[in-house]
């Protein structure tokens, strides 16, 4: 039988992964994996571990651990650095995966002995005309496909996700039923390392902040940033200059960001037209299956648990995509990621440079 | 399974686990009480205390039991911050037991120096009277090192420090029942033991004081063990020690010859099947039983995983709170690359390994490196 390594986080989703794998009969056992060396109390990487501990002990199964904190920094939080540096919003965990789960960690799986590694994902992969298909969750409202669409052909022949046919409120209950203490652990949102903490206290503590002025889409000063690394496009709240307590006045959103006059763009309103593009470039290109798709009937998520809009593709080569939605689109952001769609089947995505109309 | 972990902990030892229980379920009286039952219990604390005392050639008052090695070395730490001379030296190799307090320490006042080792993991004694300073009040030496196993020039070290009035404080929780324990004959002022690494119970501990008017209590209370660490006795725990004591101290000879005679069928056997392995730490002077093995190309973590498969407990580096392996600072005192650091395990061998317990150790050793290429 085969050996399946799963990455154990401490949370409820690999463990009941693990289970079910077990349950199939697969000789199992867990890899927790380190990727942040602790800097305070936010970080809760031992806690997390404890749990693992726990789990395991239940199923029964061994569980070792590996520290990437090394790589993480190289691969991921410097380009996490860059790119806000550069007054984009990157999203780390999509880079995490490509680079360290499905990369550093399945090697190392493969090293201790492993035929292939599973993870807690809520995703399904499936073998069609000799492709490896990945495919949204069945549970829409946790589906992951979003952060796992940089993974290649390899990657995914190489791994399993036990949950994709699931639930999450299904996976709770086993969790319980199985004894699991972790059962009603809370799902860990955001940023990893970041945590509970402020995204701004954390970034002011590696980049320097740079204020400046906030004008309009008209071109009026109406206040001070902080720095734009700490906005992002679409943004409503914490700009700090009022604005949507009265019917006559409507909010202010982050429309744009100026880097070269370090200015901060912003338009009133949720139905400005400044905040809705029809285009989008991208670059980094990535296509699952290793080339673009024949169908041009697709969708596009424009940021993790946005809808699908459909859109299709007017431009692209191996690297960079020109996308049209078929309705303007609210809040695109550069540096986020948009992963393309076809019905439930994630083809790909690429990085968002800019957008127009 | 495979136990070859004896410097992390030992198997308790069935005689003091018997003892133990039954005094657990016996005399459970508070020793302070002056009614038969806690009069019972004092009598049980004070004979383990004279069992711990002979078992080191101490007298029974130079004896505050602890709840382990280190809180033992905290107290002797701690107890600096309230004198005049508030210098300390360590050394690279020192537990974090000691370092680590250290390293607290000199944030409320007390400062301290660290002596480098020599290659062979063997403190520098030259670097040792460099750091000495006028305020110098104490040096910390352990007897043998926790990773490698290097017994440390201590009656030089002591000869030394006399000479300029320092006191000196030795973490021997390595040593019972591996190396002769004798604080009369090395006139050292403090020493820290550790039940557990000698077959006996966790949680207990003791502190070896040459005079208990130097020291302070780290933890204040009822005023027991003279006011040098109130709480009330762990009689059962304390009992179980001064019995791994007298046991340790009884087979000292016969359990020195059977780890030299495992340590050396390893080693040697070791050499055929992996002739690149490479001993850390001088090989002639140290404790029986402990072999540190860079196994070099390799990584640790994963030979040591690969060996839990087959329920064999070796260990690596210093593993912390998440089981993540880091470099040891001990190997890299001596210079080894951190390549060459994660590559390396430590086997410590106990009375209860047998040569064939060795001989599944080589062979799947030989497997998982060979696999590893």
């Amino acid at each position: 039988m085969d050996r399946i390594i799963v990455g154990m986080s401490g949370g409820v989703d690999s463990a009941v992964a693990a289970s079910i794998l077990i349950d199939k009969g697969f000789e199992v056992e867990a890899l927790f994996m380190k990727n942040w060396e602790e800097d305070s109390e936010f970080c809760t990487s031992e806690n997390d571990y404890n749990d693992a501990l726990q789990v395991c002990d239940k199923l029964n199964i061994k569980i070792h651990s590996v520290n990437f904190a090394k790589e993480y920094w190289d691969r991921v939080f410097k380009y996490f650095l860059d790119e806000y540096k550069n007054g984009r919003t990157p999203n780390p965990d999509i880079l995490c995966n490509t680079e360290i789960k499905f990369k550093e960690f399945l090697n190392y799986a493969f090293d201790l002995g492993a035929n292939k590694i599973a993870t807690g994902h809520y995703v399904r992969s499936t073998l069609k005309n000799n492709q490896f298909v990945l495919q949204k969750g069945y549970d829409e409202a946790k589906d992951q496909s979003y952060f796992l669409y940089g993974l290649n052909q390899s990657q995914i022949s190489n791994s399993i996700f036990p949950l994709g046919n699931l639930v999450k409120k299904v996976v709770r209950k086993k969790a319980e039923q199985l004894g699991f203490y972790n059962h009603n652990k809370r799902d860990s949102v955001g940023i990893c390392f970041i945590g509970k903490r402020n995204l701004k206290e954390f970034l002011k503590h590696y980049l320097p902040a740079n204020p400046g002025k906030i004008i309009t889409t008209h071109g009026k000063f109406i206040g001070e940033h902080d720095g734009l690394m700490f906005y992002t496009i679409g943004q409503r709240k914490g700009l700090g200059i009022g604005g949507g307590h009265t019917k006559s006045m409507k909010p202010w959103y982050v429309v744009d960001k100026d880097l070269t006059n370090n200015e901060l763009i912003v338009g009133q309103g949720h139905d400005n037209h400044a905040l809705y593009h029809k285009f989008v470039k991208c670059s980094n290109l990535h296509w699952i299956s290793g080339k673009a798709p024949e169908e041009n009937k697709l969708k596009a998520k424009i940021r993790y648990r946005s809808k699908d809009i459909a859109c299709k593709i007017i431009d692209s080569d191996k690297e960079k995509i020109l996308l049209e939605f078929k309705q303007a689109c609210f809040g695109l952001t550069p540096g986020q990621s948009v992963v393309i769609y076809e019905q439930d089947i994630c083809l790909g995505g690429a990085i968002i440079e800019s957008y127009s109309n | 399974m495979y136990y070859f972990d004896h410097s992390a902990t030992t198997p308790i030892k069935s005689e003091v686990l018997d003892l133990i229980t039954q005094i657990n379920k016996s005399t459970y009286g508070n020793a302070s009480s002056i009614y038969t039952l806690g009069r019972k219990a004092k009598t049980i604390i004070e004979n383990a205390r004279c069992e711990v005392a002979h078992s080191i050639s101490a007298k029974p008052e130079q004896i505050i039991f602890t709840s382990g090695g280190t809180e033992a070395n905290n107290q002797v730490l701690w107890s600096f911050l309230k004198k005049s001379n508030s210098h300390i030296i360590s050394n690279l190799i020192e537990h974090p037991a000691i370092n680590e307090v250290l390293k607290y320490l000199s944030t409320i006042g007390l400062s301290y120096s660290l002596a480098n080792v020599k290659s062979d993991g063997i403190i520098s004694i030259d670097s040792i009277i460099k750091n000495v300073k006028p305020k110098t009040a104490l040096i910390c030496l352990m007897m043998a090192n926790n990773e490698i196993g290097t017994i440390q020039p201590l009656k030089e070290i002591i000869e030394i420090a006399k000479e300029r009035k320092i006191m000196i404080h030795t973490d021997a929780v390595q040593c019972m029942g591996k190396t002769e324990l004798n604080v009369s004959n090395l006139g050292i002022d403090f020493l820290s033991l550790s039940a557990h690494k000698f077959y006996g119970p966790k949680g207990i501990g003791a502190l070896y004081v040459r005079e208990p008017k130097t020291i302070n209590s780290l933890i204040l209370g009822g005023g027991q063990e003279k006011g040098l660490r109130s709480g009330t006795e762990n009689v059962a725990l304390i009992a179980g020690m001064g019995l791994a004591c007298k046991m340790a101290y009884n087979s000292l000879a016969e359990n020195k010859k059977l780890l030299k005679r495992l340590e050396t069928y390893f080693k040697t056997q070791l050499k055929t099947i992996i002739p690149n392995a490479v001993f850390n730490g001088n090989q002639l002077n140290k404790i029986p039983g402990l072999v540190n093995v860079s196994f070099i190309g390799n990584k640790s973590d994963l030979i040591l995983a690969k060996l839990d498969r087959e329920n064999i407990a070796v260990s690596n580096g210093s593993a912390c709170g998440s089981g993540n392996i880091k470099t040891s600072p001990v190997l890299t005192a001596l210079g080894l690359k951190d390549e060459v650091n994660l590559s390396s395990i430590r086997f410590s061998f106990g009375t209860s390994n047998t040569k064939d317990q060795i001989d599944f150790l080589l062979k799947q050793l030989k497997l998982i490196l060979n696999k590893n290429g």
